[in-house]
C-alpha cells in the first residue's frame, strides 16, 4: 500500500492557510447588533406585556427570531466562522441543520397529536363506578 | 512544538522511577499510550457491568424474588446498563481501537489535538468516577435511559450523581469525535486519497459525525433533568407543567444515534479483519463506505421507533417505522458485501476471523429482529418484553463485543509486539459463541410468549428460559475470561510478533510492532488502493 520516503514527516500534515482577519471595528459593530437585538428582545416582550396581546406562538415566534439572529452574529463573526474554511463552515451549518431535524420532527409529532381521533372501546371516557353501580 | 523539541519532550519522559513511569503514563499525550490507558480502563467498566448481569442473571434463576428485593434489582440492572452503555459500549472500540490506530492507519504521528485526547480520557475517568460513587452510595434505580417523571419527581436513588456522570462522559465522546474528524481531514499521508483509506477509518469517521452531532442533545436533555430535580422547575414533569414525552424525544435522539456510535466502528473492524483473512479487497468497498455515512445520516431519523407506546402521534410511529426500515439496506449492503468479499477468497479462520464471522451471523439475527420492531404492531406486540432485550443484545453484545475482541486480537501484535496463544483464541472465540447464543436466543422466545422485561419475579412458565439464559451467561463469561488470561500471559511469554503477522497491506502495518513514539520512522507515502493483498502472499 504504501513506500517509505524520507521526506521528514511534512508530507500530510499541512494547514489550508486560509484563515483571515476580523477588524476590531467589525467586532464593535457586531457588538452594538448584539445590544440592539437584546434592547428589542426586552422591547418585544414588554409590548407584548402591556399594550399588543399577540397570540403565544407570534409572540414565541418573534422572540426565537431575535434570539436566531444573536446566534447567527456570534457563530458566524466571534468565533470566526466567517473567516475559517469551508469545512468548518460546512460543519458549523451541519449542526443547525441537525437541530432543525429535531426541532421538525418532534414538532411535527406534537401537531399531529391526536390525528385521526380514536374509536372504538378504549377510547370512551371511563365511567365512575359510583355511577355505573 | 518543533520536531526536535517533541523528540526530547519525549526523552526526558523515559522513565527511571515508578513516580517517573506512572507520571509519563497520566500526562502521555501519545495516541497509543491513551489508548493503552482506555483498555485497561474500559475493561475494568466491562467487568464491573458485566458482574452486575451476573447478579442479575443469577437472581432470575428462580421465579421467586429470593436473592434481592425488588428495588435492589432496579438498581442492580440499572447499574449493568448505565456501566455497559455509556463506559463500555459507547466509547469501547473507538477509544481504544480508533485512538491506536487512526493515526497510523493514515500515515499521521498522533491526532490532530494530543492534549484534547488526553483530556478525553481523563472525562472519561471523571465521569466514571460519578457512576461508580452513584454505585457505591446505594446505585440508581431509573434504569439507563432516566425516563421522567421517575428520575425527575418520584425516584429516591442517586439520579445527580449517575447522570452527572454521564453527562461528563459526554464530553469526552464529543472530543474523541472532534479529534478524529479533523484528524482524518488533514492529516493524512501523502496520497492516502478518501477512497484509498482502510474501512476502518469511514466507519470512525461516520461514528464521529454521530459523536459530535447527537451527544450535545443528550446532555442538554440530562442538564434538564437535573434542572428539574434538583430546582424542580417543570420541563418534564406534568404535575409540575412538563411533558415526559419531551424528554423521551430528546433522549432517543441521542441515543438511537448511539447504537450506531456502537456498531459503526465495529463494522469497521470487521471489515478489516474479513479482508486480511480472506485476503480480498473488500467487495464493493464504495458502497461499503458509503454505506456507512448512511447509516449515519438514517440512524438520526429513526429514534421515534422506541416511543410507540408513549402517546407520540400515530402518524410520527408511521413514519418512523419507514426509516427505520430504510436503516436496513446499508446495513445489509455491508453483510452481502462481507460476504461476497469471502466468495473465492483465501479464508483462514484465526481467532479474529472466528469473531468477524460470529460478528456476521449475530448481526443479522440481531438486524433481521430489529426490523420486526420497527413495525408498530409487532412493536407493541413486544415493547419491554426479553424479545426486546435479546433483540438490542445481539447487536450490542453480538455485534459490538464479538468486533471489540476479534479487533483486540487482530491488532493485540501490533499493540503489544507479541503473539497471543491460537489455539486457546480459537477456543474462546468459540465459546463466546455459544455462550452468547445460550444466553440470548431463548430470550427471544421467552419475550415473544410474554415475559416483561425488568422483573425479578416471573410465572413458572418462564423459569426453563431463565436457566437457559443463566446457563448460558456462566459460559459467556468464561468465554470473556479466557482472553483476559492467554492476552495477558502473551505479554510475557508470547511469541514476538513481528511487524507484519498478518500478511496485511494497511499502513499500520508497515511500522514497528509496537510502533515507535511517532509511529513511523519516516513519512509513509501511498501509492495504492487499501486492501491492496499481494496474491503470493496468501500463504497463512
Amino acid at each position: 500500500m504504501a513506500n517509505a520516503h524520507d521526506t521528514g514527516h511534512q508530507g500530510g500534515h499541512d494547514r489550508e492557510g486560509n484563515y483571515g482577519h476580523i477588524s476590531v471595528r467589525t467586532y464593535w459593530v457586531v457588538f452594538g447588533a448584539l445590544m440592539a437585538l437584546m434592547v428589542l428582545t426586552v422591547a418585544a416582550w414588554y409590548t407584548q406585556k402591556h399594550f399588543v396581546h399577540l397570540p403565544e406562538i407570534v409572540a414565541v415566534g418573534i422572540a426565537v427570531s431575535i434570539a436566531i439572529a444573536k446566534t447567527t452574529l456570534i457563530i458566524y463573526f466571534f468565533m470566526h466562522v466567517k473567516v475559517s474554511s469551508k469545512l468548518t463552515q460546512i460543519f458549523a451549518v451541519s449542526a443547525f441543520v441537525w437541530l432543525m431535524i429535531l426541532f421538525v420532527i418532534v414538532m411535527g409529532d406534537y401537531m399531529a397529536r391526536g390525528w385521526p381521533p380514536a374509536k372504538g372501546p378504549l377510547s370512551q371516557v371511563p365511567v365512575p363506578i359510583s355511577a355505573a353501580l | 512544538m518543533s520536531t526536535t523539541a517533541l523528540i526530547n519532550h519525549y526523552a526526558t519522559n523515559r522513565a527511571t522511577t515508578a513516580s517517573a513511569w506512572l507520571k509519563s503514563w497520566l500526562l502521555t499525550v501519545d495516541h497509543k499510550r491513551i489508548a493503552i490507558l482506555y483498555l485497561i480502563s474500559i475493561n475494568v467498566f466491562f467487568l464491573l457491568g458485566g458482574l452486575a448481569a451476573s447478579i442479575v442473571r443469577l437472581e432470575l434463576v428462580t421465579p421467586q424474588g429470593d436473592l434481592m428485593s425488588a428495588d435492589m434489582y432496579n438498581r442492580m440492572f440499572t447499574l449493568h446498563g448505565v456501566i455497559m452503555v455509556f463506559f463500555f459500549l459507547i466509547p469501547g472500540i473507538p477509544s481504544v481501537l480508533g485512538n491506536f490506530l487512526i493515526p497510523l492507519m493514515i500515515g499521521a504521528r498522533d491526532l490532530a489535538f494530543p492534549k484534547l485526547n488526553l483530556l478525553s480520557w481523563y472525562l472519561y475517568m471523571g465521569g466514571g468516577l460519578f457512576a461508580l460513587c452513584a454505585a457505591v452510595f446505594g446505585g440508581v434505580d431509573t434504569g439507563w435511559t432516566f425516563y421522567t417523571p421517575f428520575s425527575t419527581s418520584y425516584s429516591n436513588s442517586n439520579v445527580v450523581l449517575t447522570i452527572a456522570g454521564a453527562f461528563v462522559m459526554g464530553f469526552s465522546s464529543i472530543l474523541t469525535g472532534l479529534n478524529f474528524i479533523i484528524t482524518i481531514h488533514k492529516m493524512r499521508a501523502p496520497g492516502l486519497t478518501w477512497f484509498r483509506l482502510p474501512l476502518f477509518i469511514w466507519a470512525h469517521y461516520a461514528t464521529s459525525l454521530i459523536q459530535i452531532l447527537a451527544t450535545p442533545v443528550v446532555a442538554i436533555a440530562l442538564l434538564l433533568v437535573l434542572v428539574e430535580r434538583v430546582w424542580h422547575i417543570g420541563v418534564f414533569d406534568p404535575a409540575i407543567g412538563g411533558d415526559p414525552v419531551l424528554y423521551q424525544h430528546l433522549f432517543w435522539f441521542y441515543s438511537h444515534p448511539a447504537v450506531y456510535i456502537m456498531i459503526l466502528p465495529a463494522m469497521g473492524v470487521i471489515s478489516e479483519l474479513i479482508a486480511t483473512f480472506s485476503r480480498r479487497r473488500i467487495f464493493g468497498y464504495e458502497f461499503v463506505a458509503f454505506s456507512s455515512i448512511a447509516i449515519a445520516i438514517l440512524g438520526f431519523l429513526v429514534w421515534g421507533h422506541h416511543m410507540y407506546v408513549s402517546s407520540q402521534s400515530v402518524y410520527s410511529g408511521l413514519v418512523f417505522g419507514f426509516i427505520t426500515m430504510l436503516v436496513a439496506i446499508p446495513s445489509a449492503i455491508k453483510v452481502f458485501n462481507w460476504t461476497a468479499t469471502l466468495y473465492k477468497g483465501s479464508i483462514s479462520y484465526r481467532t479474529p476471523m472466528l469473531y468477524a464471522l460470529g460478528f456476521i451471523g449475530l448481526f443479522i439475527i440481531g438486524g433481521l429482529t430489529g426490523i420486526f420492531l420497527s413495525v408498530v404492531a409487532v412493536d407493541i406486540h413486544v415493547t419491554d418484553t426479553y424479545f426486546v432485550v435479546a433483540h438490542f443484545h445481539y447487536v450490542m453484545v453480538g455485534g459490538t463485543m464479538m468486533a471489540y475482541l476479534g479487533g483486540i486480537h487482530y491488532w493485540w501484535p501490533k499493540m503489544t509486539g507479541r503473539m497471543y496463544n491460537e489455539a486457546w483464541g480459537t477456543i474462546s472465540a468459540l465459546v463466546v459463541f455459544v455462550g452468547f447464543n445460550l444466553t440470548f436466543f431463548p430470550q427471544f422466545i421467552m419475550g415473544y410468549l410474554g415475559m416483561p422485561r425488568r422483573y425479578h419475579v416471573y410465572p413458572q412458565e418462564f423459569q426453563i428460559y431463565h436457566v437457559m439464559s443463566t446457563a448460558g451467561s456462566t459460559i459467556l463469561g468464561i468465554g470473556f475470561v479466557i482472553p483476559l488470561v492467554y492476552l495477558l500471559l502473551s505479554l510475557r511469554y508470547g511469541r514476538l510478533a513481528g511487524d507484519d503477522p498478518w500478511d496485511a497491506p494497511g499502513l499500520e502495518w508497515r511500522t514497528s510492532s509496537p510502533p515507535p513514539t511517532f509511529n513511523f520512522e519516516t513519512q509513509p507515502i501511498v501509492t495504492e488502493e487499501a486492501y491492496a493483498f499481494q496474491p503470493e502472499a496468501a500463504h497463512l
